[in-house]
């Protein structure tokens, strides 16, 4: 960064008071910047469903709070022009930061904070945009081949400069959507939601001095990466350990897609590998990880359950070495699609559970509705209005240590539903039902949450666009828990006639009266079914959540009737035999096999490699890694 | 001779203020209170305050009075069973709980759900439907809605909600199965959504109409029984009730929507912070009532309570820190889980130092208390500096200093600091919890908190707002005589209030000023028909007009106030305009070109009540406070022991002039004035802290 003069962190001691009322401080602005942009937003999205994602960093780019990894460094790379106060930079392009966003529709703005005319600080944040351009609504076509069918890919640009917007940025980008003020005015709610969290550093800094306030930051990383190095003796195996489940298909027909990870560690070191994982996808199902987020997601997932009030941040990640292949499924090749990454992503915490699982399987949780469903709806309507609705479901929540898995629940943090009165008001749709599947949670001692049925009858002529996943393999139960339902999509038309939609889909053409039944996969459960206090079956049986065929087969529980639930139990213990440590369903030939009967779909073709992206080896990969580290640079282009 | 009775019941006290309308004069009294039934010890407070003032009960022409009996409700978890009817296809909607679990990433793994006030086995399905625009696509399936409802009575129930979709649009659904309820069982208690929250997003309207049901026959019984209690005490005038929004309501409102008034008991406090701390010439207040475990906040400016469409209310079910949102106006009180009884800790993974949410509570309390407590509380943090006197003015109960000082030891080990250290670090770290619930009053909303003074009241606030408002920068600090009365003063000087809403969702380019005009006149005269019926003379009637507004289709509205009359002509621009400067003031930037659109107009009614006119000295005593001292001690401040004097509030008068460090005590407070400030006391015997200069 030339012509920027950035902070020297000075080497004081801070007293560990101030140090947690900095602590405190900057957790809070990380909420409030969320709460600027959630007041501010126009796109449901964001505002009702809350899918963004903010941050605050050090002098050198160290993300000290927020839930995304580091990238300052890498976005700054195509910036030839000095950063000075007021500017702020705009991209969306992920392969031009690293991976920090995945995908072309999270617009990721930073802001640089100067004080005393030193950068000390970035303060970051970007929210999924309903649209961003490209050949249909929502720009994550399940058919693209490349990131250049997808849409708008802005590099990183200064959208401010000095605190001056650029206006021929903001012209070139918005010329580009569908809906050009749903697009201002989030993107103007994420910049204003950077200035609340760079105005909330510069108080620190008056109040404590800068000096302080750096030290805080870096003793704050130190924290983490203390508390990091114990926790990975604790949790990690000095044995490698390995874990695999499937994406289902890339949307073009081919698939499952194999994602294998294999954890152990060296000291205090520990290793994720990702050798084994599949190629990349022909179709938009690929997930360009970055190293630092997938650190954070690792961090993120063993800390929860030891200090919940924790400030997250960059501390530990020296402590973590990430090995992915290039070329693979996670580490595609320029310019390979990466929209419905969705998919890959989710799985990934499933399988990251299932392989720390290994090591304290009392602290993992089962594997849950695994992705991010969308349906998205759009078309003109009578008065020639063009209107476009796109909205996230979720579904089950695995079992868990601490109880049942939530029913119809989400699984990503804060987000919410969007109120079917406010869908009802601005769309052309009515919902006819929204409610959990009664059994589709896998029986356990805690039970699998339910997954989701909404049905959404439309009322214009339209297109509509489906994107989910779990629909050919299961959501997996532990230690005896049993797995959840697979999701699927029915199309019922007005004459009465019903057709499957495959889990990913496009230009689904609908008419005013025809009804769309989204059903989203269930939870696994965890621990054995048949430990399950029976009051709490009868309770769920009660309630609609669990039918009574479902308690006697899975569950052993006679309704109403003690001593034949006793008798039933044992019965079924001694036919059933030891638990299982995962339960995945069938064996994957038998599910492919019968996937027509079962689902209504053909199964998806084995993918082959594409010959322009070939897979570097996981020796290399490995190699790769011991001799120069962790890549958090990527020339793609 | 007419007078007025303000009557607050706290967790320990119930304080009653009379004041003569005419002359102003005023008397207290203080009385335990009786949690099993509170109207007993309002009830002896009554009979206590007419005969030590000698005024018969016959002449108290208005009872005016704050209760916690919803909010408790809520809290212990304590409310009615309640059956819950909903639209075909949404049996779920409170299960699902609009599908959020809580941050950051994997909080789902430590989510505890709480149950909802209506539980899915007492929740049934109606055959029926609204659509968005307020037509009927499906009609009421009467013959199907009398079975459900028949077998929800039969199932035990003992309150009913309906709650249908788009009823904020059109409520004829929910008054027609209201009606078929009330045919078949004619004195059930049913609450319908549309009734108590007018407008959209279907789960927070549920959820307010349900939790309506719950705490509905608890705080109706406790109404109903108060005012035949009073009745036959001679009382011959009226009981009316605080409301949330801190003004007031009628018993017959109280008993059928109890939920305006869930945060009766706050809105009293800050009603009566803002009363005491406008005539000591503070209009623009931040107010501070730290209790035990929580510690309420809010925002006045220009002499006015801010009033906020959403309120939070902790959740009962053992679960520190969980609220549930509820949509009703509200003094905007934020409640963050720190008091007197916060529990300190630290994680052994990350050796940070936490206070909270955990709390000692009243049983076993803080270690100090000697009542089997051991672990560490913000208390026991404040004896061992010396903030707290182990031998309180007044006090019953001697604290146990080694008790404290073992308690926090466990602290100080883990972080490597001695006792003291140790001690000041929990301190300042509730205290920087606190300042950051009056950051979401002030800064958050765009307010710069250094335009406002700090009002302390409640067990603890008097003793750490010296402290919060160094960090705010709030200044000064009033503390005013006796918290108890305060909210007792908060009763007293609330006017009737009651809202008259429509929801009209329009872009502004769609209507016009006038059309929004007429809307807003009918609105009014509802209001003053209203306050007509409440038998408020017309001199005292007031209506107050706001429209609430948001750029399309953002999520969240600003109430905008205006006055009807300027909306003639080009109005529509004005309103634009308003709209636009409460955005940048609030977010910091606004969105000229984009279309401006309305939710919500509404009309609120006031009747003004005669205002007590406050005891007042005259400034004749000097600086010097030297006759006050009770005790002399040391108090631990940043790393050394100073000497520190203890003064006897009741003995200050108005003039003295306390330095820092000092402790003042009262009867059920303590004030800590910190080295480098001052108290003095104004003509009204508030405390007025600020820093001391030269």
């Amino acid at each position: 960064m030339d012509g920027v003069k950035v902070a020297e962190i000075p080497d004081i001691k801070v007293d560990p008071v101030t140090l947690d009322i900095i602590e405190g401080a900057l957790k809070s602005a990380r909420f409030e910047m969320d709460a600027t942009l959630f007041r501010t937003a126009m796109s449901p999205v964001i505002r009702e469903q809350h899918d963004e994602f903010p941050m605050i960093t050090d002098p050198q780019g160290r993300m000290v709070v927020g839930q995304f990894g580091s990238y300052i460094g890498e976005m700054l790379q195509t910036i030839d022009e000095p950063i000075v106060e007021g500017d702020v930079i705009l991209t969306s392009d992920p392969y031009k930061c690293g991976g920090a966003i995945s995908h072309i529709n999270d617009w990721l703005v930073c802001l640089p904070i100067f004080w005393e005319e030193e950068l000390i600080g970035w303060a970051s944040m970007f929210g999924h945009q309903m649209d961003a351009g490209g050949p249909l609504p929502g720009s994550l076509p399940t058919g693209a081949k490349t990131v250049f069918g997808e849409g708008l890919r802005i590099p990183p640009v200064k959208l401010f400069r000095k605190g001056e917007p650029n206006r021929d940025v903001f012209d070139l980008i918005l010329n580009n959507v569908r809906q050009p003020e749903m697009n201002r005015a989030d993107l103007m709610g994420i910049v204003a939601g950077c200035r609340t969290g760079e105005k909330r550093v510069h108080e620190l800094c008056g109040r404590f001095g800068k000096g302080t306030y750096l030290a805080a930051c870096q003793a704050l990383l130190d924290r983490t990466y203390n508390a990091m190095a114990k926790l990975i003796l604790a949790a990690i195996p000095e044995e490698p350990q390995s874990f695999e489940d499937w994406v289902d298909d890339d949307g073009l027909g081919h698939g499952p897609y194999k994602m294998k990870l294999t954890i152990w560690r060296e000291g205090e070191h520990a290793y994720f590998d990702w050798s084994g994982t599949d190629p990349q996808a022909m179709g938009p199902v690929n997930f360009y990880l970055s190293e630092a987020m997938f650190k954070m997601f690792i961090g993120v997932y063993l800390i929860m359950v030891f200090d919940p009030q924790i400030l997250f941040n960059d501390g530990f990640y020296p402590l973590l070495h990430i090995v992915i292949p290039d070329g693979s499924l996670l580490h595609p090749k320029f310019p390979s699609a990466l929209g419905c990454r969705t998919h890959a992503l989710t799985r990934l915490f499933d399988i990251l559970g299932g392989a720390l699982a290994r090591k304290s399987p009392e602290h993992t949780t089962a594997a849950g509705y695994g992705t991010s469903p969308y349906m998205l709806y759009s078309g003109w309507d009578r008065g020639g209005e063009f209107y476009y609705l796109m909205e996230i479901s979720y579904g089950g929540i695995p079992g868990r240590p601490i109880g049942d898995g939530m029913d119809g629940h989400s699984w990503w943090p804060l987000f919410q539903n969007i109120p079917t009165e406010y869908l009802e008001a601005y769309y052309p749709v009515r919902i006819d039902g929204y409610t959990t599947i009664e059994d589709s949670g896998g029986a356990g001692f805690h039970r699998g949450g339910n997954g989701i049925e909404k049905r959404y009858v439309y009322l214009e002529p339209g297109e509509v666009s489906i994107h989910d996943d779990r629909w050919l393999t299961y959501p997996w139960g532990i230690l005896g828990g049993m797995p959840g339902s697979r999701s699927e999509k029915i199309l019922v038309r007005t004459d009465g006639t019903r057709e499957r939609l495959p889990s990913k889909c496009d230009e689904v053409q609908v008419q005013p009266g025809d009804m769309l039944v989204y059903r989203t996969a269930g939870g696994g459960g965890w621990k054995d079914p048949l430990d399950r206090p029976v009051e709490q079956v009868e309770a769920d049986v009660a309630k609609g959540l669990v039918s009574e065929d479902k308690a006697y087969e899975d569950y052993g529980v006679v309704v109403g009737d003690r001593e034949a639930t006793e008798r039933h139990r044992e019965h079924l213990r001694t036919k059933r035999g030891e638990v299982k440590d995962f339960d995945l369903g069938p064996e994957l030939d038998d599910i492919l096999h019968r996937a027509k009967e079962e689902t209504g779909l053909e199964p998806p073709r084995a993918p082959e490699p594409l010959p322009w992206a070939p897979m570097e080896s996981p020796e290399d990969a490995m190699r790769r890694v011991r001799e120069v580290g962790d890549r958090q640079m990527t020339q793609t282009e | 001779m007419a007078y007025r009775l303000g009557v607050d019941v706290g967790g320990t006290f119930t304080d009653l203020l009379l004041v003569h309308d005419e002359s102003g004069a005023m008397y207290r009294v203080k009385t335990p209170s009786t949690p099993a039934d509170p109207s007993e010890g309002v009830l002896v407070g009554v009979r206590r305050i007419c005969a030590e003032s000698s005024v018969a009960p016959g002449d108290l022409a208005h009872v005016q009075h704050g209760t916690t009996v919803a909010t408790n409700a809520m809290l212990e978890a304590k409310g009615a069973r309640v059956g819950l009817i909903t639209t075909q296809g949404f049996k779920q909607i409170l299960h699902l709980a609009r599908s959020q679990t809580p941050g950051p990433l994997a909080g789902w793994i430590i989510m505890q759900k709480p149950d909802p006030p209506a539980a899915l086995e007492d929740t049934r399905e109606a055959r029926e439907r609204m659509s968005a625009q307020g037509e009927a696509i499906e009609s009421v399936d009467r013959d199907q809605v009398q079975e459900i409802v028949r077998d929800l009575v039969e199932s035990g129930v003992e309150t009913l909600t309906v709650s249908l979709i788009n009823s904020y649009a059109n409520a004829e659904h929910e008054r027609e199965i209201r009606g078929l309820i009330h045919g078949a069982y004619p004195d059930f208690p049913v609450t319908i959504s549309s009734d108590v929250l007018p407008e959209f997003r279907e789960y927070e309207r549920t959820l307010t109409a349900c939790l309506n049901s719950y705490v509905r026959p608890r705080v109706e019984a406790y109404v109903r029984h108060l005012d035949s209690s009073l009745k036959e005490s001679g009382v011959a005038g009226e009981l009316n009730l605080l409301r949330s929004d801190a003004g007031l309501m009628t018993t017959d409102v109280a008993s059928e929507n109890p939920i305006y008034g869930i945060l009766s008991g706050p809105a009293g406090g800050v009603a009566g912070a803002l009363h005491v701390a406008s005539r000591a010439g503070f209009d623009n207040i931040l107010t501070f009532d730290m209790g035990g475990t929580s510690t309420d906040v809010a925002l006045c400016e220009n002499g006015q309570v801010t009033i906020e469409r959403q309120t939070e209310v902790p959740y009962g079910w053992g679960l520190p820190g969980e609220v549930i949102p509820i949509k009703v106006p509200s003094v905007n009180v934020r409640s963050v889980g720190a008091g007197g009884g916060s529990i300190a800790h630290v994680p052994e993974v990350t050796g940070a130092l936490r206070v909270g949410p955990q709390s000692a509570g009243a049983d076993p309390g803080p270690a100090c208390y000697g009542k089997g407590g051991v672990e560490p509380t913000v208390t026991d943090a404040n004896v061992i500096v010396g903030h707290l006197p182990p031998q309180l003015l007044g006090g019953e109960m001697p604290l146990d200093i080694e008790a404290a000082r073992t308690a926090v030891k466990k602290i100080g080990d883990a972080l490597g600091l001695d006792v003291e250290q140790a001690a000041e670090g929990i301190l300042d770290i509730v205290n920087e919890n606190m300042a950051g619930a009056l950051r979401l009053v002030s800064v958050q909303r765009g307010y710069d908190p250094r335009d406002f003074a700090l009002v302390a009241f409640g067990g603890a606030g008097p003793m750490h707002a010296n402290a919060v408002a160094k960090v705010m920068g709030s200044f000064p600090v009033l503390v005013p005589p006796a918290p108890g009365l305060l909210c007792a003063t908060g009763d007293l000087v609330a006017d009737f209030r009651g809202e008259f809403a429509r929801t009209f969702i329009r872009t502004i380019d769609r209507t016009t000023g006038d059309e929004l005009r007429t809307i807003l006149d009918g609105l009014g005269e509802e209001a003053r028909e209203w306050l007509k019926g409440e038998g408020i003379p017309e001199s005292s009637q007031r209506v107050a007009f706001n429209v609430d507004m948001r750029y399309y289709r953002q999520g969240y509205e600003i109430p905008v106030d205006i006055d009807p009359a300027l909306l003639a002509g080009n109005g529509t621009a004005m309103l634009a305009d308003r709209f636009n400067q409460l955005h940048e003031q609030f977010y910091r930037f606004r969105m000229d070109e984009t279309t401006c659109e309305i939710v919500n107009l509404r009309a609120i009614g006031y009747g003004d009540v005669p205002k007590p006119r406050l005891l007042e000295v005259e400034e004749t005593a000097g600086q010097d406070s030297a006759h006050a001292v009770v005790d002399e001690h040391e108090v631990y401040f940043g790393g050394e022991w100073l000497p520190t004097k203890i003064y006897d509030r009741s003995a200050l008068q108005p003039g003295n002039r306390v330095e820092g460090p000092a402790v003042i005590t009262e009867f059920d407070s303590t004030t800590v004035v910190l080295a480098g400030y001052a108290a003095e006391v104004d003509r009204y015997l508030n405390l007025i802290i600020n820093p001391a200069l030269g």
